[in-house]
């Protein structure tokens, strides 16, 4: 099961290049993202693009700020098989997916991170994904997946995702683009 | 050790051995690379706490403890396991026999295996000691100490800034740890991103492991390479420390915003293996890794109110008419610090200078990368500072790799603006600065053309430490003898005191004909 509340842009207000001011189920922490309609044109990306095969109708771009920050803080299960005792037995791994990407050849990235932390708000496990650059893209418009696996450590009690577009150079569109972000945890063989 | 560094680094380069030990010849392995720097100097602390241990932070009740786990401290991947359970405790003696508190804290290996432990539950005010278990293996003792509260008499803390570790060994640390102060401030250039700068042993006392670093193995290696001085971790160990950045962390003159996929990708792996090797406590603000969040006040009871600012996250490029050094953010939470001060010394831990600098009479400004290059947000904020009747504020201050006392004033341009503060530019640990002909030239056209600047001296290379009472704050300039003797002495240069309630320094009788190239009369 994915965590992440709407990692994919279909929710909520949104479907032009106009930035908004909420999300559902993330926190606009700096900046305001633009929810994009792939069919919406103009150079953005196209469902013909690189990009998730099931891509949906939207994707998360930056807007028209040099850096829009979106956050998303999640509980992790509290039983189960991916519950606290597993968690604290080493018995649980997370796998973090997203599809970022940008314009041409410009360099407007997206990054989207997830910090693992323990009930005081400790960090104990982080993965870093993206910004994909033009030279990963080969200069073309569109979103590359990224992906990163790893034991979420014993005492995790909670993930903050962080998703982060950036605006390089001048301009007004920051197009930093995502979708598809995904986290997911499943149990493992333990120690 | 006995070893005389420096006939070794003569021996080894006449035997042609050099270029295979150090500079650490590529194509080593890992254990290899080690042997190479430990038969030439450096020392780590026994695997896999081999890059010691720290803690910073301190508060009332609370102090973060730090370790990393890095058998092999210059390898990219540590053969660990993933995740490796790590036993702390705390206690009131160095011997950990009056245990306070303990627990056990995950190291992964996504954060490169490094622990950051908050401890709460402690008395205010005293001393503790800590130490970390793992894999069969006890780290070394450190001291920490937290903040007092409530009436304070005196407190004495130091400030360290750019240690290129090819310039010098550190004493400076050496002397840092056996100071007997209550906390260190690191005003930044804790590491240089740059490559190899050769010319060992004549020009370097030693050099960098590779070519100029860019991934996060690359970072990591770099903090673990610097760690390998045991003076750096001997100090880190001996006292809690307070942290800022400047740029190479990073890169030389980077601006935090405004880059493109690439440098933001490399920002965030050099923010995280910063993060993985520091003391610092991240993750009580509205952020998160790899952006950890540095600004925070913090005070000493009721003596002294430290303001940590972030000069690099935030900032925009330089030389805009609404160009930012702080962020939007930070500056509102500065301007909101200082409406809300309490009646105390207010310390701005501030990696680059806040004063005005031009060059000579007339000339430009030398280095728009400090505060100079942000002139309408200095006006803002040191209007703020006057409007506010914000009293007792002195900034501390690295980067220059040169020490200065300069005159805070709303309006650098006009002498008879209002005072409102001293700044204190520190010597750094290492990193080179001009050479002596260019300060003896250079020294007396800046102090012309700044009539706020007081002092200048750039011969030499050491650390601040400033003893605070209710009363007088007074800068003693510790200076070393020579930076290519790891253990080369320290003594103090000279003192400046700034009067509690009067705003302006001025220089101790006792050392006002110690050596400097200004000195305003």
């Amino acid at each position: 099961m994915n965590l992440v509340v709407n990692g994919d842009a279909e929710s909520g207000t949104g479907g032009t290049a106009d930035p908004v001011t909420t999300v559902r189920g993330w926190k606009v922490a700096q900046g305001a993202p633009a929810l994009i309609a792939y069919s919406l044109g103009g150079g953005y990306p196209t469902p013909t693009d690189p990009g998730p095969a099931r891509r949906g109708s939207r994707f998360f771009a930056g807007g028209n700020s040099p850096r829009t920050t979106l956050v998303q803080d999640v509980s992790l299960p509290r039983s189960g098989p991916t519950g606290r005792r597993a968690v604290d037995a080493g018995k649980v791994r997370y796998t973090v997916t997203a599809w970022l990407g940008g314009y041409a050849t410009q360099e407007d990235g997206a990054r989207l991170s997830v910090e693992f932390r323990d009930a005081k708000g400790t960090p104990v496990a982080l993965s870093v994904l993206g910004p994909v650059g033009a030279a990963d893209r080969a200069g073309r418009t569109g979103l590359l997946e990224r992906t990163a696996e790893a034991a979420v450590p014993p005492t995790a009690r909670s993930a903050r995702v962080l998703l982060v577009f950036t605006r390089s150079g001048g301009g007004t569109s920051n197009d930093g683009y995502a979708d598809a972000v995904s986290l997911t945890l499943k149990p493992a063989g333990g120690r | 050790m006995t070893v005389n560094r420096r006939d070794l680094l003569k021996s080894a380069a006449a035997a042609g051995a050099l270029s295979l030990a150090w500079p650490l010849a590529s194509g080593l392995t890992p254990a290899q690379a080690r042997e190479a720097a430990e038969n030439l100097g450096a020392e780590y602390d026994r695997a896999p706490f081999t890059l010691g241990v720290a803690s910073g932070d301190p508060q009332p009740h609370s102090v973060l403890l730090w370790t990393r786990l890095a058998p092999e401290p210059l390898a990219a991947e540590q053969k660990l396991p993933e995740v490796v359970e790590v036993d702390w405790v705390v206690a009131k003696d160095p011997g950990l026999r009056r245990v306070v508190a303990r627990g056990t804290a995950p190291a992964s290996a996504t954060l490169g295996h490094s622990v950051h432990v908050p401890v709460g539950g402690l008395a205010p005010g005293r001393h503790y000691w800590y130490a970390f278990k793992a894999l069969g293996r006890t780290s070394r003792v450190g001291r920490t100490k937290t903040a007092p509260r409530g009436r304070v008499s005196k407190v004495t803390f130091a400030a360290a800034n750019c240690q290129a570790f090819h310039d010098g060994f550190y004493a400076a640390h050496r002397g840092i740890a056996r100071e007997k102060v209550d906390f260190v401030v690191h005003l930044g250039d804790y590491i240089y991103e740059h490559g190899q700068v050769g010319g060992v042993p004549e020009k370097h006392v030693r050099d960098h492991d590779g070519p100029e670093i860019l991934t996060l193995a690359d970072y990591r290696k770099r903090h673990a390479l610097y760690k390998g001085d045991k003076s750096l971790r001997e100090a880190h160990a001996a006292h809690p420390w307070f942290l800022t950045w400047d740029d190479h962390e990073v890169v030389n003159d980077y601006s935090g915003t405004g880059g493109g996929a690439p440098f933001m990708r490399r920002r965030a792996a050099a923010y995280q293996a910063w993060f993985e090797h520091m003391p610092h406590r991240d993750s009580f603000g509205g952020s998160a890794l790899p952006d950890p969040e540095i600004h925070r006040v913090r005070r000493w009871g009721d003596l002294l109110e430290l303001s940590v600012l972030d000069l690099r996250s935030y900032r925009s490029a330089q030389n805009l008419p609404d160009g930012t050094i702080l962020g939007a953010e930070q500056k509102a939470w500065l301007k909101k610090t200082v409406d809300r001060a309490p009646d105390t010394w207010h310390v701005w831990a501030n990696s680059i200078m806040l004063s005005q600098l031009r060059g000579r009479p007339g000339g430009s400004y030398m280095f728009t990368d400090q505060w100079d290059g942000f002139l309408a947000e200095r006006k803002e904020v040191l209007g703020h500072v006057h409007k506010s009747g914000l009293e007792d504020l002195v900034v501390i201050t690295g980067d220059w790799h040169s020490a200065f006392v300069d005159d805070i004033r709303t309006d650098f341009d006009e002498p008879e603006s209002p005072l409102v503060g001293t700044e204190f530019t520190a010597h750094s640990v290492t990193s080179g600065a001009y050479d002596a002909n260019w300060n003896a030239t250079n020294g007396p056209l800046m102090g012309k053309a700044n009539p706020h600047l007081k002092y200048f001296e750039g011969n030499r290379y050491g650390y601040d430490v400033y003893e605070v009472t209710p009363e007088r704050f007074s800068a003693h300039m510790r200076v070393i003898g020579d930076r290519r003797d790891p253990r080369s002495p320290v003594s103090t240069l000279t003192t400046f005191h700034v009067d509690r309630g009067k705003a302006g320094s001025y220089e101790d009788e006792g050392t006002k004909n110690s050596p400097a190239q200004y000195r305003r009369d």
